[in-house]
């Protein structure tokens, strides 16, 4: 067993030896990433997995380092990139992917991505094609 | 932006990079003595972060050590997110890739790490 191996194993026992919590966590996750574009809050997360919203707030963040609707934000915000480079409209996208306005949506993605929608979209469209140039 | 991955051997590494991983050149620049600027991209995101395959083992003896503590001690170099993992661990045994962690479930994550011929151990890393 190699030094990387054996520290596998110490982390996983110190860190993920409680089964139930990461099943809690990753159904969660899982959740999100298949219905991020429908209305996901708190309260309904904690009403699916049995648990109240406060336990479930502390478990993912412990887990995966950032609030579930933090995640759901990210997640969203990867799925807007992925049809502003197909070409779907910065106002389509944003009810696409869950945000509730255009301007929340623009304000939101200039944040976290670097550039306005519109921005990104001409960008990677320019990109696309100069790589089939 | 970009990270760097010491390589014993360019070639070798370029073909491994992209026959193998999947990856494709961005730029080879000869530097003379053999050393080249060489960059890989992933495919799908080739305004991304590049991968540069750099020579540092054989031309600078400090970071030649590092580098095989680290394969000596089974520690992955760096890593990159796939999709899957275990799809992605039998696609590259298919490929004659030799791997040191085969899929393992860690809390959170699933991971896996293998050769890549020049020097490292990578991992591979899916969020669960």
């Amino acid at each position: 067993m190699t030094f990387y191996e054996t520290e596998m194993e110490r982390i996983r026992k110190l860190c993920y030896s409680n089964d139930k919590q990461l099943e809690t966590v990753i159904a969660v996750r899982n959740y999100i990433d298949h219905n991020f574009e429908k209305e996901v809050n708190l309260d309904f997360l904690s009403q699916i997995r049995f648990t109240s919203k406060y336990h479930l707030l502390r478990l993912f963040k412990k887990y995966y380092g950032q609030t579930p609707k933090q995640y759901l934000t990210i997640r969203r915000l990867e799925e807007a990139k992925k049809y502003l480079k197909q070409g779907m409209s910065v106002t389509e996208t944003c009810y696409y992917v869950g945000f509730e306005t255009p301007s929340s949506f623009s304000t939101l993605f200039k944040n976290k991505i670097g550039l306005s929608p519109i921005d990104f979209q001409k960008k990677q469209l320019l990109q696309s094609h100069t790589q089939k140039e | 932006m970009g990270v760097g991955i010491p390589v014993l051997n360019q070639d070798r590494a370029l073909n491994f990079y992209t026959t193998k991983l999947g990856f494709v050149k961005k730029h080879d620049v000869p530097l003379g003595e053999g050393n080249r600027w060489l960059t890989v991209v992933a495919k799908e995101e080739q305004e991304g972060v590049e991968v540069l395959l750099e020579p540092s083992p054989n031309n600078f003896e400090p970071a030649k050590t590092f580098q095989k503590a680290l394969k000596d001690a089974g520690i992955p170099y760096t890593q990159f997110s796939v999709e899957n993992v275990q799809e992605e661990y039998e696609r590259l045994v298919d490929l004659d890739v030799v791997f040191s962690v085969k899929p393992t479930v860690m809390g959170t994550v699933k991971i896996a790490v293998f050769d890549d011929t020049c020097g490292n151990n990578i991992q591979i890393l899916e969020m669960l």
